[in-house]
């Protein structure tokens, strides 16, 4: 490097005077480079928009200019009806509950204009997510993870095992929205149940054993919409999760095999933990994904609207798995397409599309920078 | 473990610990198989799953078809286009007029004089109109016998099938209170050819009468509207002649001929109309469905691909360093933003930016525009393409890294520029790459559900490709469109269940295919490192 540097400073090529006439080569590179680079700026400014946007108007709806910064209501509460109405003289915007505190507070009856699903908040939605989230990445992790260390470690190289592997990277690109129709005809409608008491639909009964199964399905339900997710980004973590594997050198292996190590203890101390940096990141990128999909719960898990909490009213504590949530992508959808339109709804709609994207985007933006701390440090 | 391992620290053969007569890696081995064997029968589930789902459809398609066919509604459907394509002329001269209308509001006119000025030739639209009234109550109360046979005999199937439950469960008593009626349903289709010869009178009454109307086509006095006057007076005329084609079709039609699966299958692949919860007939044609995603898609690809492959050439060629390393996360980054989320923003900012933008003065000189539709192909194409540029580029950043630097150098040392060298000799070697990361980003396009379903319009029609630069601002309807939108209303297992089962695995193959060709391309045109 510094060789060149010394001939550069040998040959100034500017402030001499005489500069050059561009060829037309170089003129058409010039141009050529300068429309690649807009292009290039182009999509950075695209996106820009879209994230200030949002940005913008949602952390007007989430953000306050008073103590305690944040819209405690919004992010605690569960969607409501918003009531904008005037009382004595001033102008009042009180969702359901507040309202309801209001009139019997001053023991009156008003008469409101009422706009559905524009006052509360959203905590209903972020539970459900994160319900949804844990449940389909536990499920896709256990089998991706382990089902990758078979196939990449114990498995004999074959035709069948390309055939495998070939499937599955093309189940990776398969729409989102047919996993969504799978999990509707197979988990919602067809899934196996068991059951200690005989219930309505049940195939057989494990005799003598009190135990009864059936395909009677599980309704729209957490569970469902979990197997869905999970199912859906099994395929990513299964070919992520043994692609690093693979990368690690053959020679760490045999070194371990060499100085009398049993297989497995040669997979645990040289191999896993090297392949755990990528098996981590990819399942984070499976967990954005998980996150941000809408097409497989809308049928399987999500609800419109419910009033309960996920933990309230249970009478058993499996009804936990079989109950419908809502959840932010869907909660969006909803207020974006379903219901009419107005200032108030907007508000909903910036609100959430913010808190969504912070949760997702920062889900996403932790597994890029960890990628990149990753391949600095190991390189083989 | 310690102290075992203390005491037995030469013993090569210490005995290894069993359960169920496995040792420990034995197991564990077990462990990793079984997982592995559950995911793939599950994926190998999914795909058996949609196959099996689907697979019934065509079977009930066909029957749904042949009770078509039978109950006479086919029949009444071919006198309904000749009506139809009757009132299509009268929107034409309708339109005429609304048009004149409209150019004599321009002109300053008060609404009386406009009116007495539309009134000359107003006796000429009303004579046109009645001309059609007859042939139209005709074809309602036919059609409305056909749809009474095919009620009636769908009902007695519904009994019989409950009857035969009954017995099946041995409740004989209750089957026999079943009354199940027999529908003939060739007694109604006999009434309905019976009136064939009626029918043909009236057609020729109005054939007669368009041409005598014809004769007098009234005059307006304004170019443009005495053009269309005589254009649509060709179109009567056409009409005319076309009424012959009409009366051959149901002079050949049978009730009898037999409804085979291939018609059902082409009347789903080449199928025009997606028509559901109809009163007459559901058709479930994924043509049109089809066709708007392919426009939604191609829309996207036309933005993405010069986008995507530009900015990753100009990553890896041209950007400094600092660059590189903001702008590749970023862009990575864009395809972490959920697909509902960009959605909204185009429900909420984008198609309305588009209407507006449409306004513009410097979009004045094209025909299409200003355009009234918000939501539409368009808006829709322009959200995927910021879809799939991440996918593009991330892909053919990579391509165009595995080239091999000796060939960038050689070029170089030979005395080419740094364009040459890209665009004749990095950008050809890693082509293959380039193609099926393009190839890859049109299977995420074409997948994407939540994008079209806010932004597309869902209009279920196939686009009008004659209308040139028109047919891009047209709402559509997409496959994964439909698909979120009526499987949360269907009944399970009904045919239109199947349907969207169906149109599923379309998608589903669809998206092997693109795969499959994305894998084949890269390994079949990979450079030799040599």
């Amino acid at each position: 490097m510094p060789a060149t540097a010394s001939i550069r400073k040998e040959r100034p090529t500017e402030g001499l005077g005489f500069h050059k006439k561009p060829s037309k080569a170089k003129s058409t590179e010039k141009a050529f480079f300068w429309l690649f680079r807009l292009g290039t700026y182009f999509i950075l400014l695209c996106s820009s928009v879209i994230f200030l946007t949002i940005f913008y108007k949602g952390s007007q709806t989430v953000f306050q200019t008073e103590f305690p910064f944040v819209n405690v209501e919004f992010l605690t509460e569960a969607p409501q009806t918003l009531h904008v109405f005037e009382y004595e003289g001033e102008q009042y915007e009180l969702s359901d509950n507040n309202f309801r505190a209001f009139e019997e507070e001053r023991g009156v009856e008003i008469d409101t204009t009422t706009y559905a699903y524009s006052g509360g908040g959203i905590w209903p939605c972020i539970v459900g997510t994160v319900l949804l989230v844990v449940g389909a990445m536990t499920i896709a992790l256990t089998l991706g993870v382990l089902s990758a260390i078979f196939l990449s470690e114990y498995s004999k190289p074959g035709k069948i095992l390309n055939a495998i592997r070939l499937s599955i990277l093309n189940l990776a690109g398969v729409p989102s929205v047919v996993f969504g129709i799978f999990g509707l005809g197979f988990f919602v409608l067809a899934g196996p149940i068991f059951s200690f008491s005989p219930f309505e639909g049940y195939d057989f009964q494990f005799w003598p054993l009190p135990i009864y199964f059936g395909f009677a399905g599980w309704n729209v339900s957490l569970i469902a919409g979990c197997f869905t997710l999970a199912f859906m980004v099994l395929p990513i973590v299964i070919s992520a999760s043994e692609e690093s594997l693979r990368a690690i050198p053959q020679g760490l292996r045999e070194a371990s095999l060499a100085l009398g190590a049993s297989k497995w203890t040669a997979i645990r101390t040289n191999v896993l933990p090297y392949a755990m940096p990528g098996i981590l990141t990819s399942s984070i990128i499976g967990v954005a994904r998980v996150a941000g999909e809408t097409a497989p719960i809308m049928f399987t898990a999500a609800y419109a609207m419910r009033d309960q909490l996920p933990w309230e009213g249970l009478e058993k504590w499996t009804d936990f798995f079989f109950q419908g949530v809502m959840a932010l992508p869907y909660h969006i959808y909803v207020v974006s397409a379903k219901i009419p339109q107005n200032e108030y709804t907007e508000r909903m709609q910036y609100g959430t599309a913010f808190v969504f994207l912070f949760i997702v985007a920062g889900i996403a933006l932790a597994s890029i920078l960890l990628r990149i701390r990753m391949r600095k440090k190991y390189r083989w | 473990m310690a102290k075992e391992s203390k005491s037995g620290r030469y013993d090569l053969h210490s005995r290894r610990r069993r359960v169920l007569g496995l040792d420990k890696g034995q197991a564990l081995k077990g462990l990793f198989g079984g997982n592995a064997l559950v995911s793939v029968i599950v994926l190998a589930l999914i795909t058996f799953f949609l196959f099996k789902e689907g697979a019934g459809f065509f079977g009930q398609y066909r029957h749904d078809i042949e009770l078509y066919r039978k109950s006479g509604l086919e029949y009444v459907e071919i006198m309904k286009k000749e009506t139809d394509s009757f009132s299509e002329l009268n929107r034409y001269l309708n339109s005429i007029r609304g048009e004149h209308a409209s150019v004599l509001k321009e002109r300053g006119l008060s609404f009386a004089e406009a009116k007495a000025e539309l009134s000359s030739y107003e006796d000429f639209i009303y004579n046109f109109e009645d001309l059609g009234y007859p042939l139209r109550e005709y074809v309602l109360e036919m059609n409305e016998v056909a749809i009474g046979a095919r009620n009636m005999f769908v009902e007695a199937s519904n009994y019989r099938e409950h009857r035969e439950n009954l017995l099946a469960l041995g409740r004989d008593e209750e089957a026999a209170e079943v009354e199940v009626l027999d529908v003939d349903l060739s007694v109604f289709v006999e009434m309905i050819k019976e009136g064939e010869p009626d029918f043909l009178a009236l057609n020729d009454k109005v054939a007669v009468g368009i041409i005598r109307l014809t004769d007098d086509l009234p005059t307006i006095g304004i170019e443009k509207l005495d053009d269309k006057m005589q254009r649509f007076k060709e179109l009567a005329l056409m009409f005319v002649s076309e009424m012959d084609g009409y009366e051959t079709r149901l002079a050949e039609w049978d009730p009898q001929e037999p409804v085979g699966m291939g018609s059902a299958f082409a009347s789903f692949v080449f199928g025009k109309d997606w028509v559901t919860n109809s009163s007459i007939q559901d058709w479930y044609g994924i043509l049109p469905l089809f066709t708007g995603s392919l426009l939604v898609a191609s829309i996207a690809m036309v933005i993405a691909i010069p986008l995507g492959v530009g900015a990753a050439i100009y990553i890896n060629q041209v950007a400094t360093p600092a660059e590189q390393n903001f702008i590749k996360p970023y862009i990575e980054f864009i395809s972490a933003i959920p697909s509902v989320v960009i959605g909204f923003f185009g429900i909420a900012v984008f198609g309305e930016f588009v209407r507006q933008a449409s306004g513009w003065a410097i979009f004045s000189g094209l025909d299409a525009f200003p355009i009234s539709e918000r939501l539409t192909a368009f808006t829709a194409g322009c959200l995927l393409a910021l879809m799939a540029i991440p996918t593009i580029f991330t892909l053919a950043e990579d391509a165009i890294n595995n080239v091999p630097k000796s060939f960038k150098e050689a070029s170089l040392a030979m005395g080419a520029t740094r364009l040459q060298t890209t665009m004749r000799i990095i950008v050809p070697t890693s082509l293959s790459g380039i193609i099926s990361a393009i190839l890859l980003g049109f299977g995420r396009v074409i997948g994407e559900t939540m994008v079209v379903l806010l932004c597309a319009g869902n209009r279920i029609e196939i686009p009008d490709f004659t209308d040139g630069l028109a047919t891009f601002f047209e709402p559509v309807h997409t496959m994964t469109g439909i698909i979120a939108q009526e499987l949360g209303e269907v009944v399970n297992g009904s045919i239109h269940y199947r349907a969207l089962f169906m149109v599923g695995m379309v998608l589903f193959l669809l998206s092997l295919l693109i795969n499959y060709l994305a894998q084949k391309i890269v390994l079949k045109y990979q450079v030799s490192r040599g």
